[in-house]
């Protein structure tokens, strides 16, 4: 079953590895950050050689989006972001695991200061007729 | 040369593959060379064969391109390469038989070493002839992930050291279950997610059956392969009736059975009711019997659910598991009424492998609707619906949730 792993957060100025440029990123130590960088590249050498990581992309600033509004008569366009929310969405990573559980393990890796990630499945066009 | 299409070209190469690449491993050694050498063979018979018609021994054709690109790789002298070439010619592989060396193969790409989706992708490639462009969109990833993983498995087998020979025959059987289980893997792959979806121009649960074929063929006595053949044989026969006309999933106790491809069902069944009896009796044993018990009922009313009831108890006693004691609990509810198979989804709801799923949900939705408690069942079947991660799923518990 393949999930997404999506990255809610705000760094500022917009960039990645966004846990390094929110504001609770800023206030922890290096020796935290270097401790959470290795520990994302072992998760990253981990998933890619058990053949559970799928793909994945960091995203660009949510003011360089541009937007498609509907409505009868026409199709709106603006400039971004979607939301003045806090959190924007930064990235995602897809992931393909044999079960629920062993995605929810994967996910809380990405945990970090000033996000909130987001696990969600994916929907199948077909399914199982029992 | 024999006039063909080109669907049939492809049968051709995929079926000589194994061969081709096990002749080359036992001349020149170096599996992850030779598999790429092989694939290169494959490409240039793509383009090859369809213009100048299949050559008259494809084997041999495949055998000699494949030795060439392996010698080119290597960039050895002319000379040495001439005699290489001349050698590959002949193409009986010396000393072992073909028996022996599919065998070898199958087991090679479902080394312990390798992680599950590794094997299943060096078996598809490796085994199934299949390019790994056609691996990556048949399991919806990326080419590059599908290369990568790929290359990963054949750099562990060279780093493990793994030898292209039988294991010891105290191993055999452990091995022989890895190899049945990637190839479940690749059915259920293609049966619940990508059939019939058109978007992909390989039929996972079709390879799986093929591949599958050739294990029992290599393997007769062995009553598990049976087994995994039969389940096989038995799902797939259903596949025509499990769509509708317009697309929409057909719940097995809804199906026209006269689609069910009974060509298949034959086959299933005798070769389950052939491999019971001899034993030892395995998990693919009985959920292929279960699926026998399905086919052998001219309505889903006829169904012999004590039969089904008794199968999964023996099912549940030999794999434990959350996910068994469902099913189980489906088919008591049939042979025995609800209030017996709502006394066993209880403990089910604190299963984390279970509770956030549809089908728990959808299960105890329909228990409850026997039962007559109609409001906690459509509250049942709206909690499914909501948990369902495939589209006809959903609509059809949506559809049961607003009655």
């Amino acid at each position: 079953m393949k999930y997404v792993i999506l990255i809610h957060s705000n760094p500022q100025p917009w960039g990645h590895p966004t846990d390094q440029l929110t504001e609770e990123g800023r206030a922890q130590s290096q020796e935290f950050h270097d401790a959470s960088g290795r520990a994302f590249d072992a998760l990253m050498e981990e998933i890619n050689a058990s053949g559970e990581f799928v793909t994945a992309m960091a995203l660009a600033d949510p003011a360089s989006s541009t937007l498609y509004g509907w409505s009868p008569e026409q199709t709106l366009r603006t400039d971004g972001p979607y939301a003045e929310s806090k959190e924007q969405l930064a990235g995602f990573f897809m992931i393909d695991c044999e079960t629920r559980e062993r995605a929810e393990e994967i996910a809380a890796h990405f945990a970090q200061p000033g996000g909130t990630i987001e696990l969600r499945p994916s929907m199948w066009g077909d399914g199982d007729d029992q | 040369m024999t006039a063909t299409t080109s669907e049939s070209y492809e049968d051709v190469w995929r079926d000589a593959s194994p061969q081709v690449l096990a002749a080359l491993v036992r001349r020149y050694g170096d599996f992850d060379a030779c598999e790429d050498a092989v694939q290169e063979a494959l490409l240039a018979a793509s383009r090859q064969w369809p213009d100048e018609g299949v050559p008259d021994n494809p084997r041999a054709w495949l055998i000699r391109v494949g030795s060439r690109r392996l010698i080119d790789a290597r960039r050895t002298d002319r000379a040495r390469a001439a005699r290489e070439v001349a050698v590959a010619d002949e193409v009986a592989p010396g000393g072992t038989s073909e028996h022996d060396d599919s065998l070898t193969l199958l087991l090679l790409c479902c080394h312990p070493s390798l992680s599950r989706p590794s094997q299943v992708a060096l078996t598809l490639r490796a085994v199934g002839g299949l390019g790994t462009d056609q691996i990556a969109r048949a399991f919806l990833v990326p080419e590059s992930t599908m290369s990568q993983r790929i290359s990963r498995a054949k750099a562990r087998l060279r780093e493990v050291d793994a030898p292209f020979a039988l294991p010891p025959p105290v191993e055999l059987p452990a091995r022989v279950a890895a190899v049945a289980h990637v190839l479940y893997l690749v059915f259920t792959e293609g049966h619940t997610s990508t059939g019939g979806s058109g978007l992909t121009d390989v039929s996972l649960a079709e390879e799986a059956i093929r591949l599958t074929r050739r294990l029992h063929d290599l393997l007769p006595g062995d009553p598990e392969v049976a087994g995994l053949l039969a389940l096989m044989l038995l799902t797939d026969a259903r596949r025509p009736a499990r769509l509708d006309a317009s697309g929409a999933l057909v719940p097995l106790a809804e199906q026209d059975r006269s689609l069910w491809r009974r060509d298949l069902i034959d086959e299933g069944v005798a070769l389950v009711e052939d491999a019971l009896p001899r034993g030892p009796v395995g998990p693919y044993q009985l959920q292929a019997a279960i699926a026998a018990v399905h086919a052998e009922a001219g309505t889903a009313a006829a169904t012999d659910w004590a039969q089904v009831e008794v199968l999964y108890g023996m099912l549940s006693a030999l794999t434990p598991g959350p996910v068994v004691t469902l099913n189980h609990a489906v088919a008591v509810g049939e042979a025995r009424g609800p209030d017996a198979a709502l006394a066993m989804l209880t403990p089910l709801f604190d299963e984390p492998a279970l509770r956030r799923t549809h089908r728990l949900h959808a299960v105890h939705a329909h228990l409850l609707e026997r039962a007559g408690r109609l409001d906690e069942a459509r509250a049942a079947y709206a909690e499914a619906a909501r948990l369902a991660t495939s589209v006809p799923e959903q609509r059809y518990l949506q559809a049961l949730a607003s009655r």
